[in-house]
């Protein structure tokens, strides 16, 4: 069976978006993983408008990248940097 | 099956996301880390459900001149849309939450919140 | 030992769930159910019924404009929530005015300064064209929010309070559900039902779509403002 460009693309981007997820529950620093999951929402957002849902990109982008990771870095900043 | 998986490979990825987020609510104790985990299961079901929108070619349901079919499934996309905004609502909230368990515990780590009872 | 116990759960209830995603209809397919009973139909005669070229916005606005009412709703409790959870003593620690919180590179000052305008200028260009490309009410008050969230970074939260001073910022709070509620009363005095629609494409439909869009666009916007600068106030 023949892959399209698209496909490998699609594939190329799940992957990362695996990593990425793997990488938020594997980082001990919670800056750190704040700001992969803002990554992993950016990457997220690329899928949708790869699949037709350019408003739903959108709003990922600036309330997943944007909005959840600003609150994030507030709630670490008032609280402790660093799990045990 | 994997003949099946690999056609339907949007829905797998859904479902290990899901997992790996349902593993970070579990097994971590940071309640921070926590929240990471409950939005990463979060954008896996979105993902879910956008996935089950698209058709094949399908483009952006966005009529007017120079439109041409097929579009994808505007319903799922409603319902996330909905979805996203009410999962950032509730990410305020609780983060607001643990803060104050910061102040009133001095700690965010689950076991030691059970240890103080 | 915990860790391999819940990673050995979670691959066995991989197992279904993986087993359930092969056996649905094949990814893409325009044969699968969720596409072929009221969608078509959305898609076929949706711009017009719906007063938006962009069918999502119909279908937020108009087919499912109760939901988005809810949602709205949702959004203000939460800022409420927030708010009453988070109380603080009342007066914050005195900012001198202008100063930013962190030392910053003037780099970034001058360009979030020279910058700003367009960004809401962007912002409110999504508002408004929600109905003919994507974009919408609440992607826009979110742009605008995030404007006011790098404001207040770089600027100092007085520069950034101006913006949405503390006199009506409970009224723009409630924006959003009180444009619903009113648009929503004006279509039942005009069609009979809440939150009904004069028959489409008409000059009227389109101004209380943007009518909706507008206040969940400002209401969007402070309330995230809001959240963003009370979880900041807390110590």
């Amino acid at each position: 069976m023949t892959i399209e460009a698209s496909r490998l693309f699609d594939v190329g981007l799940m992957t990362l978006l695996v990593l990425c997820a793997l990488a938020v529950v594997r980082t001990k620093d919670l800056l750190a993983a704040a700001i992969i999951f803002s990554a992993y929402s950016l990457v997220m957002c690329l899928v949708w408008d790869h699949r037709g849902a350019p408003d739903v990109a959108m709003t990922e982008a600036a309330v997943g990248a944007g909005v959840t990771t600003v609150l994030f870095l507030l709630a670490i900043g008032k609280t402790v940097r660093r799990e045990k | 099956m994997i003949g099946a998986l690999w056609s339907n490979f949007d829905y797998a990825v859904s479902v290990v996301l899901f997992l790996i987020g349902l593993y970070c609510v579990i097994a971590k104790n940071n309640l921070i880390k926590k929240f990471m985990g409950l939005n990463i299961m979060e954008t896996s079901v979105f993902a879910f459900i956008v996935a089950i929108g698209v058709v094949d070619r399908g483009s952006a349901p966005i009529m007017g001149p120079g439109a041409r079919g097929p579009f994808v499934n505007p319903i799922p996309q409603a319902l996330i849309l909905t979805g996203i905004v009410v999962a950032v609502s509730t990410t305020a909230l609780a983060l607001s939450l643990i803060v104050r368990v910061w102040h009133q515990c001095g700690t965010i780590e689950a076991d030691e919140l059970r240890e103080l009872e | 030992m915990k860790k391999a116990l819940i990673i050995a759960l979670l691959a066995v209830a991989a197992i279904p769930l993986l087993a359930a995603m092969a056996s649905m209809p094949r990814f893409g397919s325009p044969e699968q159910p969720a596409y072929t009973h009221v969608a078509s139909r959305y898609l076929q005669k949706g711009a017009e019924e719906a007063g938006a070229d962009n069918v999502v916005t119909g279908v937020i606005l108009n087919y499912r404009g109760f939901d988005t009412n809810g949602e709205v709703t949702v959004i203000f409790t939460a800022c409420a929530a927030t708010a009453a959870v988070l109380v603080t003593s009342g007066s914050r620690k005195k900012e001198k005015p202008g100063e930013a919180t962190v030392p910053l590179s003037p780099v970034v000052g001058y360009v979030v300064r020279l910058l700003a305008p367009f960004i809401a200028l962007f912002a409110f260009y999504v508002v408004l064209f929600g109905e003919v490309s994507p974009g919408g009410g609440f992607q826009g008050g979110t742009i605008f929010a995030a404007l006011i969230i790098i404001l207040s970074v770089v600027a100092g939260r007085n520069v950034a309070e101006r913006v949405l001073p503390a006199r009506v910022r409970p009224w723009l709070q409630i924006a959003g559900p009180l444009s619903f509620i009113a648009v929503g009363t004006l279509g039942a005095v005009l069609t009979g039902s809440y939150l009904g629609f004069p028959h489409a494409r008409g000059l009227l439909a389109t101004a209380m779509l943007m009518g909706i869009e507008l206040g969940i666009g400002i209401g969007g916007a402070t309330v995230f403002a809001s959240i963003f600068w009370r979880l900041g106030d807390e110590p």
